[in-house]
């Protein structure tokens, strides 16, 4: 199974840009595709994105299996949205007659209602896009380092770093969990009604729970004995250096950042 | 660096109670060690084993508190006043679980993680990497993902990691535990090295007394928390009570030498070696020629039948690709179990035996060939119906355990299929019967101590009456009173008509309780034949890094014109064929 987060080593101009430029891109780009409400800018926005991956040759697999796993939520979104937005441009008749109190002349599908849909969902993958970018291509230690860099505490740059490292491990667990329900005949998970479904997933919760407990004891006794968190300052074997491929990718990542958000200023809504 | 004048490690009257709790975990305990001594901590799961190697490198007081009690002086310093900062350049520990002990994503910034947190400064830092990289073996896998290494390998890795800090001390908590036998193998051998060439004091956490007799000097066992036996391995495995009174399991030539006294006839030097068993029972079968040539068949077990004709699972040229790799898991495997076997599935981790278990139930869908359980095939049938006819006990418990009691863990599965309330009462009774947790009903399972909750997990699988048990590594992790007592819950299944199929890395086990054993190795299957012949295969055996229990080798290792069996299966198989060969000499 592929994890979402995990480091993929690689050699590729991104995987060699230093953390804090990445760190850099992750906060700017996604504080500026915010701003976005037109259509025609958000996807351009989301192309970029995409290219990188390519650039960054992660693999597609893992975006086709992001997209599989998104696609129930993008669904309803886009259902949701589409009726309860209000517009002018009606494209379905309201279900409910306006002459019913209160719920009346809901149900109505809009053109506007579409669009702002189809630009959430579109924002929302140029975001989801962009974590797995910047985790997939950077060493967790190396992530620590650039937040510690950049006036972090270590010992919190190290615990969100950590917490992306247990990502893949309570990915494992959860399908253990799983399988071992299957295994006393459960069926949820193949077929089943959406409540039961929701109690299914709060029986993974005890096992899951528990699991990252003891998981927690032993790391922290492991952790402690190599002096974690021992001295106020601590040495770092991997020197970052902003070079001037670094400098040329922050300083991309800030004209296009603030390059958007002036145009989204500008164009008109969706 | 070293004093020669002070002891290693000194603990006088120490004792101490975990946060939140009455029960004392460790009482009175004085304990010297000496400088480059090699010390085997032995004890039952809870007698006290972790929590004393927490207390050697001071994790017990300074990050778990509770209440400690009495001094402990480590390389003369007091471990209550000497922040961990220090004490963890003089102390390293390993754990059980290499997962939880690799923070980093390659080898070379796992080994320096240690020296960065105590600011050292980097050049020296490149200079400790490439020395404790090169002492355990790793040199070339600097740049490796700590994930993609095999479990001995990481443990290594997390030997080398605290290298690092240049302790003078290595404790090691079951960290050979989790991992398979050539894994077990490269970690002791490193082990074994760090003490000799590196003269590094030695403390292990261990219940594997054959490995213990090759390598330490001394041996402490915990009863309770208490220390209840001290000496060398001589002196401690020729205690014929041990056993009855700690359920420390001493090496099998030492329970044999234990046997053949209380039957009134002692080797002449009491075995802890093969080498000793060896000879002292030439000594005393010399002279006395078979009578009976028949005595030479290996005594074949009393089995419940086994009709050859009712095929209960069928596995046909099986592969199996994990996506997106392309390398076959496992390749063209085939074999049929019948209704009313015991097999054992076993070889080193990755030469595809989970695989093959996973297909058997669904969990996975095969590449290429198919799998028939109980006339339904795997690949058209749901994971629910084959649960039905399969009880399959993954290897953690504690990824088996869902609900909030004891009952309510087992009533899950017939909930799931349906059964009415009446017959769900019964069928928990009955299991619970079966694996002796009546007085357990209204616990809650994760609070369980680990041998219950392995047996909680077994009782929610025949919760389901299937008419075969697939055990994944029940007994890795479990102590030797935990992993019989559930391979004789299995064995009471067997004779009850039950199929059973077990995974293990547990020899002993294997030769004791299957009657069939499947060996794998890279995907393949190497040998499928009766227990007896497999191990009589000894190159074969051997290729698979498969080290066969210490009671085998030394019936192998008799000379044919003693009449034994060539291929001893258990400590009483032996046992019984001397006496019975000393008893037709009178």
């Amino acid at each position: 199974m592929g994890s979402m987060v995990l480091y993929v080593p690689g050699k590729t101009f991104f995987h060699k840009l230093d953390p804090r430029a990445k760190i850099v891109f992750l906060v700017l780009v996604s504080t500026s595709i915010f701003t976005v409400r037109n259509i025609p800018l958000a996807l351009i926005g989301l192309g970029v994105m995409i290219a990188l991956w390519g650039l960054a040759r992660l693999p597609w697999k893992i975006l086709y299996g992001l997209l599989k796993t998104l696609v129930g939520i993008f669904i309803f979104l886009f259902i949701i949205q589409s009726i309860f937005y209000p517009g002018e441009q009606i494209l379905v008749k309201p279900l409910i007659p306006s002459f019913i109190p209160l719920i009346g002349g809901s149900g109505k599908i809009a053109m506007e209602g579409i669009n702002f849909a189809f630009l959430l969902i579109v924002r929302l993958l140029t975001m989801i896009i962009l974590m797995p970018l910047v985790s997939m291509t950077t060493p967790v230690q190396n992530l620590a380092l650039g937040l510690a860099k950049m006036g972090l505490p270590y010992h919190i740059s190290f615990t969100i770093t950590s917490a992306l490292n247990m990502v893949p491990i309570l990915q494992s667990e959860v399908s253990i969990i799983m399988d071992a329900q299957k295994l006393r005949a459960m069926r949820i998970y193949e077929k089943g009604k959406i409540m039961e479904k929701f109690k299914s997933y709060t029986a993974l919760v005890t096992p899951l729970v528990i699991g990252a407990m003891r998981r927690a004891q032993s790391m922290a006794v492991a952790m402690d004995s190599r002096a974690f968190g021992a001295m106020k300052t601590r040495s770092y074997l991997q020197d970052i250096r902003l070079r001037w491929v670094d400098w040329a990718f922050i300083t991309g990542t800030v004209a296009y950042s603030i390059g958007t958000i002036i145009v989204a200023s500008i164009l008109p809504r969706l | 660096m070293m004093t020669k004048e002070i002891p290693a490690i000194e603990m006088i009257d120490v004792s101490y109670r975990y946060p939140r709790s009455k029960k004392i975990v460790i009482k009175n305990l004085n304990l010297t060690v000496k400088q480059g001594e090699f010390l085997a901590v032995m004890g039952e799961n809870g007698a006290g084993k972790s929590t004393l190697c927490q207390i050697l490198n001071g994790i017990i007081p300074h990050s778990l508190h509770g209440k400690l009690s009495g001094k402990i002086l480590v390389q003369g310093l007091d471990t209550q006043e000497t922040p961990i900062s220090v004490l963890s350049t003089k102390v390293g520990i390993v754990l059980d679980d290499p997962e939880n002990q690799l923070f980093t994503t390659s080898v070379m910034s796992e080994v320096a993680f240690g020296p960065e947190n105590l600011n050292v400064p980097v050049d020296e830092i490149r200079e400790r990497i490439r020395w404790a990289i090169d002492v355990v073996g790793l040199t070339g896998f600097e740049d490796r993902m700590p994930t993609a290494l095999s479990g001995g390998q990481k443990q290594r890795l997390v030997i080398a990691a605290a290298l690092a800090m240049q302790p003078s001390i290595l404790i090691l908590d079951e960290a050979t535990s989790q991992i398979d036998p050539l894994g077990v193998f490269e970690v002791l051998n490193l082990v074994k090295e760090l003490n000799q060439k590196y003269g590094m004091t030695i403390v292990m956490a261990t219940d594997q007394s054959e490995e213990v007799t090759r390598l330490v000097d001394r041996v402490i066992v915990l009863g309770d928390g208490e220390k209840v036996a001290e000496g060398t391995p001589r002196e401690v495995f020729s205690d014929t009570q041990l056993f009855s009174r700690f359920m420390i399991r001493s090496p099998q030539v030492s329970q044999l030498g234990t046997r053949l006294k209380e039957a009134g006839h002692p080797l002449p030097v009491f075995p802890i070696t093969i080498e000793e068993a060896q000879s002292g029972i030439i000594q005393i079968l010399n002279g006395k020629k078979p009578s009976n040539p028949k005595t030479q068949a290996p005594s074949p077990k009393e089995t419940p039948a086994v009709s050859t004709s009712d095929v209960i699972i069928h596995v046909e040229n099986l592969d199996y690709v994990y996506q997106p790799q392309t390398v076959k898991a496992v390749e063209d495997v085939s074999f049929d179990i019948y209704r009313g076997e015991f097999v054992a599935l076993i070889g080193q981790n990755g030469s595809g035996k989970t695989t093959v278990l996973k297909n058997m139930l669904g969990l996975l869908q095969p590449t290429k060939g198919k799998v028939i359980i109980a006339g339904l095939d795997t690949q058209v049938a749901p994971v629910a119906d084959l649960a039905r006819h399969v009880g399959f006990v993954l290897q953690n418990p504690d990824q088996q355990l869902f609900a909030e009691t004891v009952e309510d863990e087992i009533s899950f599965g017939p909930r799931n299929l349906g059964l009415d309330e009446e017959t769900i009462k019964a069928r928990v009774a009955e299991v619970l019967t079966l694996v002796g947790l009546e007085e357990k009903r209204q616990e809650f399972p994760p609070a369980l101590p680990k041998g219950e909750r392995a047996k909680v997990v077994i009782a929610s699988a025949l919760a389901l009456d299937p008419e075969i048990i697939v055990l994944d590594e029940p007994t890795t992790g479990q102590d030797y009173k935990g992993c019989h007592q559930i391979l004789q819950i299995a064995k009471k299944l067997n004779e009850m008509g039950r199929t059973i199929v077990f995974v293990t890395h547990h020899m002993a086990l294997v030769t004791e309780y299957a009657r069939r054993v499947i060996v794998m190795r890279g995907g393949h299957i190497l040998v499928d034949s009766k227990t007896e012949d497999v191990f009589d295969q000894t190159e074969l055996v051997l290729k698979a890094h498969i080290i066969p229990p210490q009671i085998t080798t030394l019936s192998q290792s008799l000379p044919p014109e003693l009449g034994l069996p060539r291929v001893a299966l258990s400590v009483s198989d032996l046992a019984n064929s001397i006496l019975d060969r000393l008893g037709q000499a009178v």
